[in-house]
């Protein structure tokens, strides 16, 4: 079938050999590696992908990877495209959107590195955001169990109210 | 170093020596509520702002991981304190596409109307706040009183005059709307029509501190992520409602309000134009309201969890303050595994406001930071 969502992403195919699919009405999912992010994205906001609607880091410590997602909205075709690209996550580094999409991609990428500990190379700031003097962990990582953390680092098992946070049969 | 000749002449003609000033707005909750903007300052111009966000991040988004998503969409409700209704259909509606839902028509219905009484209630707190920090107490006073009407619909309906303790949950709502809430929601907005007549005869102090105050172009706009009232009173056309149609809001004849001058006012008095557009909607959802299920059948009695089908979904609704989004990602297990909120203050609150601020006057900042319809909760998640 023809619809506006098979033309763009045959056109992105066309332009760049990327896997790429047509989830429903509206949103489209493309895969790429994160070498060609900033060429592809750059592209991307010439065609018309100007919002940068959120940039979001899931975490797969089985298969050793941090997936990045980019969501792009259109304003003219309303069409939402999902940048996929993975990245080693014992070394988190990743090129910045920032030239492209200016202080919207810089504040969504400081918020993800203080959750996450990804690097954007090329963020011109990436200071704590929401989590002022934390030192542990990047909170948000699958392997960061906040319980354990709070009874190692803050609570007190002496301590008569902070008692009932451990567990009494251990 | 105090200079020598400090004459009374001199005091009234010479400069002060001195190269400028740290500045505080925030974070005392009657103020800004949560948030603090750290602003240097020469003379009474601002020279740089940095917000400082951080105040009530509760850390939803890992929070939602160890939950299933019943106990989700309670949770949800506090992603937003002025809107929870809005942030509960967002999630909603993620859950719904991931699990494949077949939400009834009735269902829709209600979320609508829900949504839209949502959204005049916040354009109400927006109109009160937005009042007292220009310095027009009354309008704040009688914002909050007329907003109780609203309250007391939802306390009806739902249960919460605040938190609607997910009503609007996966599969539909969940209950039915009592009987005689029809009228009585009609007879609110005759109320609100009321406060629509009170805000839109305008009032000069108003006017007089907004007019001209924290111009936003429309590229700068577009360039800094601004969704929602704040990007339509810069002069662009877009609301989600209108561009992908979710629910049955492709039913409803209404109309996008959209400003061209960029400041302050503008942002204030779209609010306004909003609410009769709500208005509008709620009154037809009332005169199409179908008969029938509430929920879907399958997901009336909830004993055990579901498990969420893999695959990952993006949602996009329109709630007061501008565009919300839901990510979220599932491995086939009953909890979802990774959740993202995309609030649309995030980006209000931190480079709209900062750009906003810089060059600006001292006396203006209340009314460049509440025009921006702020609302702490949902940007620091």
């Amino acid at each position: 079938m023809e619809t506006i969502e098979n033309k763009i992403l045959e056109k992105i195919k066309s332009t760049f050999r990327v896997d790429g699919v047509v989830q429903r009405e509206r949103r489209i999912w493309i895969t790429i590696e994160s070498e060609r992010l900033v060429k592809i994205c750059q592209w991307l906001k010439s065609e018309g992908f100007v919002h940068l609607s959120a940039i979001s880091v899931t975490d797969w410590p089985e298969e050793d990877c941090y997936e990045i997602t980019y969501h792009l909205w259109s304003y003219n075709e309303k069409i939402l495209l999902t940048v996929k690209t993975k990245i080693d996550r014992d070394n988190p580094l990743i090129d910045s959107v920032v030239p492209i999409w200016s202080n919207n991609a810089q504040i969504h990428e400081r918020e993800l590195h203080e959750l996450f500990g990804v690097k954007f190379h090329g963020n011109p700031d990436l200071s704590q955001l929401f989590l002022e003097d934390w030192e542990g962990p990047p909170p948000f990582r699958k392997d960061f169990d906040w319980r354990e953390y709070l009874q190692k680092e803050v609570f007190d098992p002496k301590n008569l109210r902070e008692q009932g946070y451990y567990d009494k049969t251990k | 170093m105090i200079k020598q000749n400090n004459t009374i002449e001199n005091l009234f003609t010479s400069t002060p020596d001195i190269d400028g000033y740290d500045f505080y707005f925030g974070p005392t909750h009657p103020g800004s509520g949560n948030f603090g903007v750290k602003l240097k300052l020469h003379g009474e111009r601002i020279e740089s702002a940095k917000a400082d966000p951080g105040y009530l991040h509760r850390g939803f988004e890992k929070l939602m991981e160890y939950r299933i998503p019943i106990q989700n969409s309670m949770l949800s409700d506090r992603l937003c304190v002025l809107e929870p209704l809005g942030w509960n259909l967002v999630h909603a509606e993620a859950v719904d596409e991931l699990m494949g839902n077949d939400v009834p028509e009735r269902a829709k219905y209600i979320r609508v109307i829900m949504a839209e009484l949502s959204r005049i209630q916040s354009h109400i707190i927006w109109y009160g706040v937005f009042s007292i920090a220009t310095g027009f107490d009354t309008g704040f006073k009688i914002a909050f009183g007329y907003r109780d009407y609203v309250l007391d619909l939802f306390e009806m309906i739902t249960g919460g005059r605040v938190y609607p303790a997910g009503y609007i949950c996966p599969g539909g709502v969940r209950r039915d709307l009592p009987e005689g809430t029809e009228e009585k929601i009609l007879k609110v907005l005759d109320k609100i029509n009321e406060m629509i007549d009170f805000e839109e005869k305008g009032n000069p102090v108003l006017e007089a501190r907004t007019k001209g105050i924290g111009i936003l172009k429309l590229e700068d706009a577009i360039r800094l992520g601004a969704t929602g009232p704040v990007l339509r009173a810069s002069g662009m056309r877009s609301d989600v409602r209108i561009e992908e149609p979710y629910e049955v809001y492709d039913r409803f004849d209404f109309d996008i309000p959209v400003r061209l001058e960029g400041d302050a006012y503008a942002r204030y008095y779209l609010g306004i134009d909003e609410m009769i557009e709500s208005i509008k909607i709620i009154k037809q959802a009332l005169k199409q309201l179908p008969g029938g299920d509430y929920i879907t059948p399958s997901l009336k009695k909830i004993k055990l969890a579901k498990k969420l089908p893999e695959g990952e979904v993006y949602v996009r609704n329109e709630v007061a303050r501008g565009e919300a989004a839901i990510y979220m990602v599932s491995n086939g297990t009953e909890k979802p595994y990774r959740t993202k909120v995309r609030g649309p203050d995030f980006l209000h609150m931190i480079p709209v406001l900062e750009f906003l601020l810089k060059g600006a006057h001292i006396a203006d900042i209340p009314a460049i930071y509440w025009s921006l319809n702020v609302c702490p909760a949902d940007m620091d998640r």
